[in-house]
């Protein structure tokens, strides 16, 4: 806050600065003097368009009207408010500053309305389609739970298995969507709580394999990372979590897939992450709204398989968002699906 | 020994979670009692004189790192504090203060068994004076030679500099424990600084690099990333 205070300050005074510095140069260079009054009218204007609030632009105001007054009307470098054009003058700038002043602030605020719709939107885009997916899994889970409680003696042991796996199966699947939720909280709060700390890119793709390969054991991947050490600040829980999905997202959506690999190189300060897999690839009226959750509302007639991909890329997007980042996804021409995002690299020359 | 069941104090609120672990702990043969609140946990410690407490943070009559304090004023009794995944702080904190590794709500039995196993193990190598340092360290097929500071892969030896060796050789000391950066800079470094994180980041890169260890594939190290870095058990 303090800094901002400073910022809109040093703008007022650079603004005013210039301005009384061109209004000299007019008078005693080339002897204009109907220009001043105008001049410092548009100073005004201009501080408060840059500035928040309307105190820089009022100092401002009342500033060049003791400036105009003083240095370059009659009777010059005396102040002197009872000549009425004087009085009249300072009256219009304050006025200009106060309106302008207004105008701006109602324009920021409204800018921020309308972001805060598009998250609430977002948020509730979400809500709609997380608890459509719940009560899939959570439907199994009671029924399994219950049919193994109250009938357990008259099941086979195979039947019985087969429930349990069931259980396990979609308590697992809660597990990653809770995890999903709980990134949405984080960022749509605010973005300020990500908790950034520079994260070795080794580790960082080492700990996301490590975990993969406990969910899918028989899953091999390709990974190609530069040699060299790359750090690169982020939430590493959160970006864990959007290879994880995307990975996740392949295994489970890419039918035919044969090869599924892991691509990490730099462009400039960019580390570039590409998932790339061979499977069939993303249907073309669904790739366009992949990120944006809206696709699991049209997907809700889909089988039950394919209702993890809506929310967690739609939290993929936001979480490459929230760093700063860019996410895209495009269909290879020979065939499969390449998803590639963008992080800013910290510099790691200084030793 | 085989006779004598290790005893488990779990420091637990949730009944559900109690039952849930209880019967883990149960089924792999150990002993377990419960403890709802921090005021009993306090007391049955002294009673019972666990040989390893499992402890929730979040505990009803107050914050479960104050427990693990009054623990630490005169105990060395491993700790496993159970967590919620996003209270990185709360586990560095409790780590810091000498908890000795932590696992993440939810868990498999699997998971929290190999903790528990490992813990108590290297608890136990660490009691047993004598088998550290000095001795040799085995784990697959890594050796660390002790006497002679050296490290070898299926009998090659690997080349490691003074301080990568430190770093080795501090955490297969204690093998099975997670140390956080903060421990291990400490340990090696002596103090901290700015730098110091990163520091031990590329230290451990080629640490890594020399084992001939690849993302996905580590047999050696397991990073905990943002926490610290922990050596793996020989059956993990």
């Amino acid at each position: 806050m303090k800094r901002k205070a400073w910022k809109n300050w040093i703008i007022t005074i650079v603004i005013l600065g210039l301005t009384f510095g061109i209004s000299l140069v007019l008078e005693y260079r080339f002897d204009i003097k109907e220009l001043i009054a105008t001049l410092f009218v548009f100073a005004v204007f201009l501080i408060s368009l840059l500035t928040e609030g309307y105190i820089y632009g009022v100092c401002g105001a009342i500033f060049s009207t003791v400036a105009v007054n003083y240095a370059f009307t009659f009777p010059f470098f005396k102040l002197n408010f009872t000549i009425p054009v004087n009085f009249m003058s300072a009256a219009i700038m304050i006025t200009v500053a106060i309106l302008t002043s207004m105008l701006t602030t109602k324009i920021k605020v409204h800018e921020v309305w309308k972001i805060e719709g598009e998250k609430e939107r977002m948020r509730a885009n979400l809500l709609r389609a997380v608890s459509h997916d719940l009560r899939t899994p959570l439907t199994t889970i009671y029924g399994f739970s219950e049919t193994l409680y109250e009938k357990g003696d008259s099941l086979s042991e195979e039947q019985k298995r087969k429930m349990l796996k069931g259980i396990k199966e979609d308590a697992q699947w809660l597990i990653r969507m809770v995890e999903n939720l709980l990134s949405i909280t984080k960022i749509d709060a605010d973005q300020v709580r990500l908790n950034k700390m520079p994260i070795v890119l080794d580790e960082l793709i080492d700990s996301v394999v490590v975990k993969f390969k406990k969910r899918y054991p028989e899953q091999k991947i390709d990974i190609d990372i530069p040699g060299e050490m790359i750090m690169i600040p982020m939430d590493a829980i959160l970006i864990e979590q959007v290879i994880g999905n995307i990975l996740e997202n392949a295994v489970q959506h890419a039918t035919g897939m044969t090869r599924l690999s892991l691509k990490v190189f730099l462009l400039s300060d960019q580390a570039i992450f590409e998932i790339e897999d061979d499977g069939c690839g993303i249907a073309s009226e669904r790739i366009e709204h992949i990120f944006d959750g809206s696709y699991s509302m049209e997907a809700e007639t889909a089988d039950a398989n394919k209702r993890n991909a809506g929310i967690g890329l739609s939290v993929c997007a936001s979480i490459v968002k929230a760093h700063g980042g860019d996410i895209r996804v495009e269909n290879k021409k020979s065939g499969g699906a390449v998803f590639r995002f963008s992080l800013t690299t910290e510099n790691c020359e200084n030793e | 020994m085989n006779n004598n069941k290790y005893k488990v104090l779990l420091v637990e609120d949730d009944e559900n979670i109690t039952m849930l672990l209880s019967t883990m702990l149960e089924t792999a043969g150990y002993q377990v009692v419960v403890a709802g609140t921090c005021n009993t946990a306090e007391m049955m410690f002294l009673s019972y004189v666990p040989d390893i407490i499992i402890l929730d943070l979040g505990l009803p009559d107050k914050d479960g790192i104050s427990f693990l304090k009054k623990v630490r004023e005169n105990y060395l009794t491993p700790i496993i504090i159970l967590s919620a995944r996003s209270e990185e702080k709360t586990k560095v904190q409790a780590l810091d203060l000498g908890a000795n590794d932590y696992i993440t709500k939810p868990f498999g039995s699997e998971e929290l068994l190999a903790r528990v196993r490992a813990i108590l193990r290297s608890y136990r190598f660490s009691a047993d004076e004598g088998r550290f340092p000095g001795g040799e360290f085995v784990l697959k097929n890594m050796h660390i030679n002790y006497d002679k500071r050296k490290v070898f892969i299926d009998d090659t030896e690997i080349k490691l500099t003074q301080i990568e060796y430190n770093i080795l050789a501090l955490l297969s000391e204690q093998c099975g424990k997670l140390l956080t950066y903060a421990t291990i800079i400490k340990a090696i470094w002596g103090c901290s600084d700015e730098g110091s994180i990163k520091k031990l980041q590329v230290n451990m890169a080629n640490i890594r690099k020399k084992l001939g260890s690849t993302p996905g594939q580590n047999d050696y190290i397991v990073n905990e990333i943002g926490v610290g870095y922990r050596m793996k058990e020989e059956n993990e």
